[in-house]
Formats: C-alpha cells, structure tokens, sequence
C-alpha cells in the first residue's frame, strides 16, 4: 500500500490509511477540531492522489475502525457481499470513481456494485468527488422504499412535514400539519420532533397525526421522533405508528452516547414489524449528520465524512422507509459555513444512495453558522437536481422547537416547479382530490390551511 | 345561605365593574395628555429600556375557507403559519420578517453583554481562552477553560468552597444574558434565601460554553453551582438563556450528570419561575447529594 | 416521577335518581426533562358503574340523608374501594332535589361519608357542563366548526351547554324534566310542578292535581314541553319558550351545528313507543312520554341542526362530576402540605393590565378595593376569607413582582390581620416566584398558598386537594355563576 507522494515538488509521506482519508476531505471545521485535517490546499491535493491510487481491497484490509472493536464495523462486515466484492477489490479509488460516473453504470449497476463496496470504501469515492460529480453519480440512482406509499421514483421529490411546537400542544402541531398539506408537502412522513420524551405524550402525538390521516384518507405515514425506547413504550401501549424512528452514529461507543446499540435496533425492528401500523416492508426512519461521532468523542481518529458513510452502513441493515442527514444542524465546530455545509450535504446524499438507501436530506443550518437561507435555496436546488428522495417541510423554514432553519413549504413546491418534479403518485392523485394541486401545479387554494377544519 | 352569598357576590361585582369601567373612561383624557409630556422627558434624555416590540402575527391568506379557523390555527402556534404565497414563493413581507429575526439571531451570537448590567449585580468578568467569536464558535473546548488571567481573578476574589456558587455566561447569546437577567437572578437569591442556603462570589464568564461549570468547580471547589448561560440564538427568540446546574463540579464531568432548565425567555419558561425553581433544583441536590440523572426531582 | 393514578369518585343525586361512579385518572409528565415540571391528567379510565337508584325521599320535598348513606355505603363496598383512597372528585345534587330543604345537610353528610375527598357542590351550570363532557360532547365540538349542545335532562330540569371548539360557551337550564308531571296508571295526575305553571297556561294547556288526562291530551304536554325547549334553543322563539326557563336567559341567539340530549329523558328517547296510558305511567310519571316527543321531533327533523347520540344517558352528568370535574394545578407551586386541602373557598378575582403594571397608586387601589369587598363579603374570619385569582398578567419582570407582592402581602395583613393563610391562584406560570415573594414579606403570617395555570371566574368557588408527590394539586372549580364570555 503506497501512502507516499509528491505533488508541486513537495513529497508527502501519510502515516497510514486513517491519514490519507481525512486528508483527503474537503475542508470542514469538524476535522480540524479533531485536529486531523490537511494543513492546506497542496496537502489535501497529496492525500487525494495517494487515495486515488489505492485500491479496494487495501481498503478493506486495513480497517479504519477494527471489527473486533466495534459493532458497526461488525455490521458493514457482515452486509458485504463476497462474489461482487471480488469482482472490484483491484479496482483503484479512482477507477470506482469512473465507474460510477461513466455511462456503463446505470441505475442498476450501481445498486449491484453496492453490494460489494464497504462503507468506507463508498466515502472513499465521495473524497475524490467535486460538488457536481457527486450530484451526478447520486442522480443515477432511484431507491425506491415503501411503507404505506411509494417515494423515490424518477421524477419525484417528497418531503417531510416537520410541524414541531415548543411544548408539543397537539393542536399546535396539527395547525403546522394542515399548513403543510395546503403546500402539497406531507408525503415522505408527517414526523414531529417532540419536546417531551415520554410514551403518553409521544403516543398523543401519534393518535392526533393517524386522526388527521384516517379523517382526510391521506397516503403518507406517521412517526414521532422520540427517542427508539419511548416510541417502542408508546408503540407497546397501543399507539399508531407506521414509522420508528432512530438518529444513529457511525461507531458502536457514538451509538452509545445516543443511547442504543444494534440488539436495541434489532428489537424495535422486531416490534414495528409486529405492532406498527403500516404497511411496509419499509418501517425506519433514520438521521444521521456529520460530527456526532466526534461529538460524543467516539470517532477513532476517523475523519467525519467517513464516520458518515458508516452510518448508512448500519442503516441498511433494516431497509429503512425513508434515511436523511441534518446536514446543518450540529453547528460551526463541525460544519462552519455553507461551503462546508453544501459540500457535507452532496456527500451525505451521494453516500447514503451508493448504499441503496432511500436518501433525504434536512438542508438546515443553526444561526451561529456563517450560513444563511439563501444558501439552503442552493443545496435545496442541487440536491433536488440530484434526486434527493425527500427534503423537510417547515413553516416558512423555521423550526420553533429545535430552533434553527431547514427549508419551507414554499421551497418544496418551487423545487418542484423549477425541476419538473412531482409528489410521490399516490399523494399527488390525493392533492388532485383535495383540489390542491392540478397537473402537478398549486391550485388557487393551496396555502390555506382550513380547507382542513 | 350560600346561594345568598352568590347574589350578594353577584351584585356587588356588577357594581364594581361597573365603577371600574366608568374609572377607566375617566382617566383616558389625562392620559392621553401624559403622553406628550411622557415624549418631551424622553427627549430631554431619560432613557427608557427598549423592548423588543414582536410585530402582531397577522394570517395573509386572502380567502380562507374558514376565517375563525385560521385565527385558531394561528393561536395555537408560533409557527410562521397561513403566511400565504406568490407563486410558490412567499410574500415580500413574511420574507423580510424571516430575515429581519435571523439578523437579531446573528446579532445575539456576535453581541456584548451590557456592561451597566453586569455592573448592578456586582458581576466581574473573567474570560475564557476563546480569543475572538470566530474562534469561539470552532473551538468549543477553548470556551471551556478560564485564561491564565482569569483563573487569577477568581482565585482572588471568590469565596472559595462555596455552599452555591452562580456564574452567569454569553454563551451563544449575548443578549439572551442582558434580557434575563434582571428577572432570573434576583428570584434566584430570593429562593436561596427562603431555604436557607448561601451563595459565594457570583460573576460573569466572557466566552464560556458550559462545560466551563468544570474548570470553576476545580477552582472555587462550590457543593452546587448554575451557571446561566445563552442559548443558540432562535429565530422565535434570540434572547433565551439556560440554567445548568451541577453537583460538585469538577473536570471530566458527563451531561448526565447536569440538571438543565432551558428556554427561559418571556415568551418561554417564565424568568421570575425559573429562578425561582432553579432554588428548589439546587436545594435538592444539596440534599441528594447528586444532580443530573441521579436527581430526584 | 413520571406517573402516578389518583382515584376520584362522582356521585349524582338526582330528583329521580341516583348514581355513583368511580374513575381513575392518571397524572402523567407532560413537560420535558429541560423545563419547569408540569402535569396533566393524561388517561381517565371508569373503573365502577353503579347501579341507577331511586333516590329515596322522605315526603314529597325532602331527599332521605340515611338512606342515600346507605346506598353510598353499600357501592363503596361493591366497588372496593376504601375511603381513603378517594383523592378527588365530586358530588352533584341536581336538578329540583338542590333546591329541597335538607340539600346542605345532604352535602356535608355525603362529604363525610365520602371520604376525605373534594367535594363539589354544583349549581345548574356547571352541572349543564359536566354531563356535556360526560355525554362527550365537548370533545366531539373539538372536531367540527359549529357549537354543539347537549342537553341533560333528567326528573327536575334539563341543562343545556354550548360547546364551541372545545370550550364551554353558555348555557342554559329549564324546567324540563319527566318527574314534573306525575300520573298513575289510570291517568290521573298525582303531581304538576308549579315551575311550570306560567309556561302551561301560556300554552293554554290544562293538567292540574287530580284531573284525569287522556293519552292524546299528556302526550299534547310532552310534545309541547319539548318542542319549546328546542323552539328555545334554537331561538325560534322565547318569549313562552322563556317560561320554562330557570335562571339566567341566554343573552343572544347561538348557532346550533349538532345537539345531543343525554340524562334519564335522553335514555327514554330509545325506549320502545308507549302507546297508552299504563305504558306511560310506569314510572309514575310522563317522562317516558317526553322522550318519545322528543324522538318523534328528531325523526320529523324540522329543525335545522344536526341530533347526535350522547356517548352516555342517564350516567352524563355522574360520568362528568367523576371524571372530567378535576384540574392539575402548574407544578410549581408555593404550598404549605399540611394546610391542605381546603375546601369551598369563594374566589375574588383581580384582573390587572399592563397599566397597573405602569401605574403603582391604581395597583395599590385596586388590591384595595378587591380585599375590602372580600371583607364586606366574607369577613374577617381567622382562616381563609377568600382565594385571591390573578389574571390579566403575561410577561411578569422581577420588579413587577416585588410591586405586586408587596401591594398584595401588606394590605392583606392589614385588613385581615387574624387570616392565618392567604390563597392566590394565578393565571400564568408564576406561583412559586409569587409565593415566595409574598412569603418572604410575611414570614408565616398569613402563612401562602399559591397555585398557578388554574381559570376561575368570579363567583366560582375552589377546593385544593392533598398534593400528591409534593407538588401536583388536584383543583376542581366548581363554576356557580356561568360566565358566557369565558
């Protein structure tokens, strides 16, 4: 394994494989507080080189994160598939790079190829990646999930409807929710972050959102994204729910920090599948974002772009329904402005969709970033272009409980407008019901959130 | 008897309202005319304390199905709700207030601490190794730890092992401090002082992130501390503060081990309450002899 | 503590019958672990029914104490439960039976004998919106865009309320009721209520003690009496409708989207048709008959709201009073546990504006002149004159509070030097900082209570129950005068 090159006259020798994949990342603040990043300009261009240059297989035999240590590795190990994997494992870096992105490979090429490739190995190709490569190769790739609808299609973009409230007051949300609606969004979930962890509250939550959908025989589904063990007590105590939900880290120690492990998984995966109320096959929910690993101080030394992709390798393992980073939610010590916030939500995407995952993104930022709502207009537009599975759906973008702003109903239905995009089918025939889309455009009452009181 | 008593409570209400509404009518012409005089002291430089005026939310949707309804939507919520559309873009108006709150969000983050303020409570103010906003905001750990300068200060001018010890931070919001404040902490003092408990040299930490509550414990060694903190700055409001409250701070202590009261603002968790539950808070953990998880509340 | 059960009990003496429930409620955790604590009771399950009985009478007008003891006595036991279990709840007298001599003495007898619980007293009002939410039709308002009235009409009266979006708005009680007229088997009238009498002969309808009526001509009564309550409702027309009316009118004409109608007559309307006189009179009454009217007025569907089925009958208003008539006060209180709880306490209520807020002289006035009514009212006795509610107030600063506690803690030492304990029940989340303001400036005496996130009107009256894990108070306000603006 060569870790040694010269670029612009200058030799750089990497230390060892961790080395070369955080130096190889575009710059994030994330990466310079663990203190791992490339000094410069030139020293990233050196690590890009030497990655290019490795192959797969040295990928593979030099784990960043060993399996003896740690489940998360044990899981991405496990969902390797042998015969396909040795059909690559010479390739280099760069040629899965040119793979991906060459005309050969189509949608079902790389799904296929998918198989075979490691987590790591996937963010590998995402480090010798520009913006408009990793909009490319990830427009390539339609993961089509279904819980009680399909999303995912070619031409589709759905969206969340995110109508959190300070104090979780149930009528609060619902106003949230019908404004939502009235936008045409709703379609990927009608998720509610709550502000008060416990079953009965989550399980209000629950019956009010499976009220609103009996009452208007709305195709979406249903999650509150409560921590796993009290949606699972919810769940238990006879609330509806279509979805679990789970936010998940890239390392067995950064799982722990957010309080769950793959048993626990395992066993809200058994019970969603038992007494959740949709129809599936696809029933999770999952959130990932940059950083957290470092955050919880369990990242190995491994940059967070990586740390990223093993996400999505844990995350595959229960098929999820729908899976999207909070590019921007965790703030300027990981992500410090838009470039970095735009470039960390190309990569997610991509990522997440080289490993067959139904991928959305939440395209936020937290107002101590150097990052304003003119710049989630432009991820939101690239993602869109890239053919991001869903986007989140706020009321005019700011979230009044987790405090920080994603994008808006508005944004979804220009999105769509712009890009020639339309809802998930079954929810756009229901739209066209309500009368508040016609030929994939807003009607005149579009907007009016009492068309459902 | 009581049924009596009803009438009687009846009548003599009616009476009341009555006179109170004929007051009421009475005192409007004088006021009016105060008004002016109230505008020419102004001028003559009595400052008065400027409040943030929130704009009345008004629903933009021209024909709603259901006028009463949209009302009740909007009540129910702070959500930026029946904000109507052109297009599918909103309205110039509903845009310009979004701007409009999150310059006041970035303000909070990038804003000063009145030094009048910290003045009327006696606060001096230590600094962390932060060095300069920018980065403060990418090396949370330098926000952690108290500069050489300021480790000397608190060494000679606090009371060391304190029964309670209060420190107040900037933290994300600068203004969050300068809003709260006057309310938390006399109610905080007050609360302490009905349960019998004493407070140390309190002062204020420039840069701090909340961690920072472990190098002080190290430092003044307090049985308690609350360290009343700016929040990251909403859009909803930028003025929201924390109150993060420790057992035995020392270095190496883990989230779980702090009880925290957020979102303590006047729209949120009551100020005057807050400080007033912050004492309850800390009173049990004296008592338990933990905080965080392990608490009892 | 993240949950907890507490047992409350509803008990309904009515003018014909009488029924007792037992529930319980379960305070849940309904705030997050990063705010001040507040609870709310979260599930209400009906763990025991009783049996409908008659209430026994002594003589015409007067309810029998024994026996209604007796009858409490043996339910109890039936439902095992103790009484020092109970920790809520309410006890209703309704209909005429409030208004027979020995009520008060029935009261106090039913709050010994049910143990050491709240116990509420009702007026027509609060009955009219308690059988409401027992008959579920408040929460059914909740869902649609007009007002829904349920109408509980039991032997003595019939109570209406309006239920607007999930909020009681009005209501109204007449004198309807199956016991008004009673008749034996031949048709002879034992019994004609002279709250009726102005509304008969405005009707030029004739039943008087001893005649003997025909089918045809009782059944003209029922219809009629029927008819005008719903001409009432609806406000077709008042003026003879208005007769049967007891109480305060209804100020104006309320929209009628759905209407239920629950209670002893409610249940009637879907019994199988009576067609003689001996089927009429098996209750001794014409009450199967009013029902019967009633539904036929449904079927013909002349008026122009929607009749919904009530989710309970006969069993509305004791399902109301036992399950829906308790509140959770704010979890942060100022409270001394030994002093609770307390019963039966009148509310003052002084309403504050930003004004007072600007002007401390008008603050001090009208703290003034609150007390001295309070004085003139209930007067100076040595325990709790009065509990002080506190509305108007949004944004309370710290010096605000230090105005307001002061005003309030040294006018009340003054004009009511022997009170040992001063109540005030805020509107806002603010009772701990208020109490401990008031106390710090009072030093025990008057020793304070002070409780928060609790609505009460003028006239209402209070009762404080024993705090359960420290803090959480159950508060039932019983609404006397009700108020239509609230």
């Amino acid at each position: 394994m060569n870790l040694k090159t010269t670029v612009l006259g200058q030799t750089y020798q990497f230390r060892d494989l961790k080395e070369v994949f955080a130096k190889a990342n575009e710059e994030k603040s994330g990466d310079q507080l663990a203190g791992i990043a490339a000094a410069d300009s030139r020293e990233r261009v050196a690590a890009k080189q030497v990655l290019a240059d490795l192959t797969l297989a040295d990928i593979r035999n030099h784990p960043l994160v060993p399996a003896e240590e740690d489940e998360v590795s044990r899981v991405i190990e496990a969902g390797i598939n042998e015969k396909i994997y040795q059909e690559v494992k010479n390739w280099s870096v760069a040629e899965l790079r040119e793979y991906i992105l060459s005309h050969r490979a189509g949608d079902s090429e790389l799904k296929r190829i998918s198989r075979g490739l490691s987590s790591e190995m996937i963010a590998a190709s995402a480090k010798l990646m520009s913006n408009l490569d990793l909009v490319t190769a990830a427009a390539k790739i339609r993961n089509i999930s279904h819980c009680n609808i399909a999303i995912g299609q070619a031409g589709v973009l759905a969206a969340r409807v995110q109508p959190n409230h300070p104090a979780d007051n149930v009528q609060g949300i619902k106003a949230a929710i019908y404004e939502g609606l009235s936008y045409g969004s709703g379609d990927a979930v009608i998720g509610i972050n709550p502000v008060i962890d416990t079953a009965d509250s989550v399980k209000d939550i629950l019956l009010m959102t499976k009220e609103v959908m009996n009452k208007w025989d709305i195709p979406t589904q249903n999650c509150v994204l409560a921590h796993v063990t009290t949606q699972m007590r919810a769940i238990r105590q006879g609330a509806p729910a279509d979805l679990i939900f789970q936010s998940l880290a890239g390392s067995e120690e950064g799982n722990r920090a957010f309080g769950i492990d793959v048993a626990l998984l395992d066993e809200a995966d058994e019970l969603i599948r038992k007494e959740g109320t949709a129809t599936g096959p696809n029933y999770w929910y999952f959130e990932t974002g940059q950083g957290s690993e470092l955050s919880a101080e369990a990242h190995f030394g491994v940059d967070q772009l990586t740390m990223e992709s093993r996400c999505y390798g844990l995350a595959r393992k229960y098929k999820p329904f729908i899976v999207n980073t909070v590019v921007g939610f965790i703030g300027p010590e990981y992500l410090y402005d838009s470039r970095q916030v735009i470039r960390a939500g190309l990569e997610d995407h991509y990522m997440g969709k080289m490993h067959g995952l139904p991928m959305g993104c939440d395209v936020c930022y937290t107002n101590h970033m150097k990052v304003d709502q003119n710049d989630m207009d432009n991820l939101g537009v690239l993602l869109s272009a890239a053919g991001v599975n869903f986007v989140i759906g706020v009321a005019m973008a700011d979230d009044v409980m987790l405090n920080y702003q994603s994008t808006s109903f508005h944004d979804i239905a220009a999105f769509r407008e712009v890009l020639g995009l339309r809802p998930a089918p079954a929810f756009e025939k229901w739209l066209e019901k309500m009368g508040i889309m016609e030929n994939g455009k807003l009607t005149a009452i579009a907007g009016d959130p009492t068309i459902f009181m | 008897m009581e049924q009596q008593l009803d009438m009687l409570v009846d009548k003599v209400v009616a009476e009341l309202q009555k006179k109170l509404t004929e007051m009421a009518r009475q005192t409007g012409h004088p006021k009016e005319q105060k008004h002016d005089e109230a505008a020419a002291h102004e001028t003559a430089g009595e400052e008065q304390p400027v409040v943030a005026e929130e704009p009345v939310r008004m629903a933009q949707v021209p024909h709603p199905k259901w006028q009463e309804g949209l009302v009740e939507l909007l009540d129910s919520t702070p959500a930026r709700i029946g904000v109507w559309r052109t297009g599918v873009r909103p309205l110039t108006k509903t845009m310009l207030q979004l701007r409009r709150d999150h310059a006041a969000a970035v303000d909070a983050v990038y804003g000063e601490v009145s030094q009048p303020l910290l003045d009327e409570f006696s606060l001096f103010t230590v600094e962390t190794q932060y060095d300069n906003t920018e980065n403060y905001l990418k090396r949370p750990d330098m926000g952690r730890i108290l500069n050489d300068e300021g480790v000397r200060l608190l060494q000679e001018r606090c009371q060391k092992r304190p029964q309670v010890q209060i420190v107040v931070s900037d933290g994300l919001s600068a203004s969050a401090v300068d809003a709260n404040l006057r309310d938390v902490l006399p109610s905080l003092m007050d609360s302490l002082k009905s349960y019998g408990l004493t407070c140390g040299t309190s002062f204020f930490v420039k840069g701090g992130r909340v961690a920072s509550m472990d190098h002080i414990g190290e430092l003044l060694q307090p049985e308690v501390l609350v360290l009343l903190i700016g929040e990251r700055p909403g859009l909803v409001t930028a003025h929201s503060m924390s109150a993060y409250m420790c057992y035995r701070p020392r270095k190496g202590m883990v989230e779980s081990e702090r009880t925290v009261i957020s979102n303590i603002h006047r729209q949120g968790t009551s100020p005057i309450e807050a400080g007033a539950h912050i004492g309850t808070i800390l009173s049990k953990m004296l008592e338990q002899k933990a905080s965080g998880v392990k608490l009892v509340l | 503590m993240e949950e907890q059960w507490i047992k409350s009990v509803g008990i309904d003496v009515g003018t014909s019958t009488t029924k007792m429930i037992v529930s319980r409620l379960r305070l849940g955790r309904m705030s997050s672990t990063f705010s001040l604590p507040r609870f709310q009771i979260v599930e209400r399950q009906l763990l025991y029914a009783s049996p409908v009985h008659a209430t026994p009478l002594l003589g015409a007008d007067e309810v029998d104490a024994e026996r209604i003891g007796a009858i409490l006595r043996d339910e109890y036991k039936k439902a095992e439960i103790s009484l020092s279990e109970i920790k809520s709840g309410a006890v209703i007298i309704t209909g005429e039976t409030a208004s027979k001599k020995n009520a008060q003495h029935i009261l106090h007898l039913l709050a010994e004998r049910s143990g050491d619980f709240v116990v509420a007293t009702a007026g027509a009002d609060l009955e009219g919106v308690l059988a409401g939410k027992g008959a579920g039709a408040q929460k059914r308002s909740q869902s649609i865009q007009g007002n829904i009235v349920n109408v509980d009409i039991g032997g003595g009266t019939a109570n209406a309320a309006f239920f607007y979006r999930g909020r009681a708005i009005a209501t109204v009680t007449f004198h309807v009721g199956g016991r008004l007229i009673r008749l034996d088997e031949q048709g002879r009238i034992q019994y004609v209520s002279p709250h009726i009498g102005s509304w008969l002969a405005a009707k030029n309808l004739y039943v008087q003690i001893g005649q003997t009526v025909t089918f045809t001509q009782i059944e003209e009564v029922a219809r009629q009496m029927g008819r005008s309550m719903l001409d009432y409702l609806s406000g077709k027309e008042r003026k003879v409708s208005g007769l049967l009316v007891t109480g305060g009118h209804l100020q104006e004409v309320l929209p009628i989207e759905e209407l239920s109608i629950s209670g002893g007559v409610g249940e009637l309307m879907r019994t199988p048709q009576v067609e003689n006189i001996a089927e009429v009179s098996r209750y001794g009454d014409f009450g199967p008959l009013l029902g019967q009217m009633l539904r036929h007025e449904r079927e013909q569907g002349k008026v122009a709201f929607r009749w919904t089925e009530p989710e309970q009958t006969v069993r509305a208003t004791v399902i109301g009073a036992g399950m829906q008539s308790t509140e959770i006060s704010g979890s942060t209180v100022h409270i001394k546990p030994e002093l609770l709880p307390i019963k039966n306490i009148p509310i003052l209520k002084l309403e504050l504006t930003q004004e007072h807020m600007n002007e401390p002289l008008r603050l001090g006035q009208e703290v003034r002149n609150v007390y001295e009514l309070g004085q003139r009212l209930f007067g100076e006795s040595g325990g709790i004159p009065f509990a002080l509610a506190l509305s108007g107030i949004g944004y309370c600063s710290y010096a605000w509070l230090q105005l307001l506690s002061q005003e309030l803690s040294e006018q009340y030492t003054t004009i009511f030097p022997r009170s040992r304990t001063m109540v005030v029940v805020c509107e806002t989340d603010m009772a701990k900082a208020l109490g401990q303001a008031l106390s710090l400036r009072c030093k025990g005496v008057p020793e304070i209570i002070c409780i928060d996130q609790v609505r009460v009107e003028y006239g209402d009256y209070i009762d404080l129950g024993e705090p359960i894990s420290g803090t959480i108070i159950p508060v039932v306000v019983k609404t006397l005068a009700f108020d239509e603006q609230a």
